[in-house]
């Protein structure tokens, strides 16, 4: 039997006119399949609220107690373990400088201070030919390259924050 | 202000009473919702706490443009399926009742027997509605229990509303056919060692 614009009708719950409702009921006296798909929209629409046992929110206000509990011991038992963990990498990385510090300080100092003039030397020289090739550059690199470079950061710009606010987006389903 | 949207200030800056009110408001459609997913009424407790408890730590990512409602039975919804789809629940206890089910016996009924009928009718709605594919499962429950309209049931599964409407349609063939195919088959199984009355 074909009983397609009836199952159409049923399931779109769509009004009907006074003759379709008519053709609608003769079909569903011969149709089983289009009567069962009407006896379960009954079912659904008169189904009842099922209720949680008596004192859920009392069991809600334990569970989130307990569940506070937990989270503070995680809480604190990661503190603890995260700084007992970056004082040892800090004492073990630590323990030659130690070591040498004790056994001869003046040495020590002494070799802390030129590692340190040598390091700033090298930022300023760095920084001083940097200047120089910035100043020298431009005129060795062609306009249209300029371009490209300057459309490719600002797409790569673009690109980050759209990314940004697609993955940083508030989730509402959690 | 109402006091929804008080409570949900409230309980935003920390106070467990506002949001324990929320609770007290909601704990019904969550409910109903979890066991009719779960088919299981120790497990939709567990279920309908565990949504209250990730509502309350993710209550500041809250859109406060959107229904609370919605947004609290999304939550529930999608942990369902997540359960579902983790333990493969595949089949209904339908012994609910025995087990401090509060479906209770609607005791204005005329007569016991209309009574029971109905009972089995919901037992036997429960048992095909187990059947379905969580996400399916979860469009009619917010449906016809929740009232909720195709577009709040796309907001809270997060699917567009012709796949919502295609998933109810679907749903609802399949119960029909189930409908059809056992019709009283749940009731000589429920308690072969009960009361012949039941």
């Amino acid at each position: 039997m074909d009983h397609r614009p009836f199952e159409d009708w049923l399931l779109e719950n769509q009004p009907l006119t006074s003759d379709q409702q008519r053709l609608l009921n003769s079909h569903l006296r011969e149709c089983s399949s289009c009567a069962a798909l009407t006896e379960v929209d009954l079912a659904l629409k008169s189904a009842r609220l099922v209720e949680p046992a008596v004192g859920f929110t009392d069991r809600f206000r334990v569970k989130l107690e307990s569940r506070k509990q937990v989270l503070r011991w995680r809480n604190f038992w990661g503190f603890a373990l995260l700084t007992v963990g970056v004082l040892g990498i800090i004492v073990w990385g630590s323990l030659p400088v130690l070591r040498e510090l004790i056994h001869s300080p003046i040495a020590f100092l002494s070799s802390w201070g030129a590692s340190l003039v040598s390091f700033w030397s090298s930022i300023v020289a760095i920084l001083r030919a940097g200047m120089v090739l910035f100043k020298v550059a431009p005129g060795f690199v062609p306009a249209y390259v300029w371009a490209v470079i300057l459309i490719s950061a600002g797409g790569s710009s673009m690109l980050w924050v759209v990314s940004l606010m697609k993955f940083t987006k508030v989730p509402q389903g959690v | 202000m109402t006091d929804e949207s008080t409570w949900i200030t409230q309980a935003r800056q920390g106070n467990d009473e506002a949001f324990t009110n929320l609770v007290e408001s909601y704990q019904k459609p969550v409910y109903n919702l979890c066991y009719r997913m779960l088919g299981e009424a120790e497990a939709a407790e567990d279920a309908a706490q565990e949504t209250f408890l990730k509502v309350y730590q993710n209550l500041a990512r809250y859109d406060r443009e959107r229904s609370f409602a919605t947004w609290l039975l999304s939550i529930a919804a999608h942990h369902c399926i997540d359960k579902l789809r983790r333990r493969r629940f595949s089949s209904i206890s339908i012994d609910e009742d025995e087990e401090g089910q509060t479906d209770l016996p609607d005791h204005s009924a005329p007569d016991p027997e209309s009574e029971t009928a109905r009972r089995q009718e919901r037992e036997r709605m429960q048992g095909c509605l187990q059947s379905l594919d969580p996400t399916d499962r979860a469009a009619v429950i917010l449906r016809y229990w929740q009232d909720c309209s195709e577009v709040e049931i796309a907001q809270a599964l997060k699917l567009t509303v012709p796949a919502v409407k295609s998933r109810l349609h679907r749903a609802r063939r399949a119960l029909a056919d189930l409908w059809e195919e056992k019709p009283s088959h749940l009731r000589t199984e429920r308690k072969p060692y009960g009361s012949p009355a039941f």
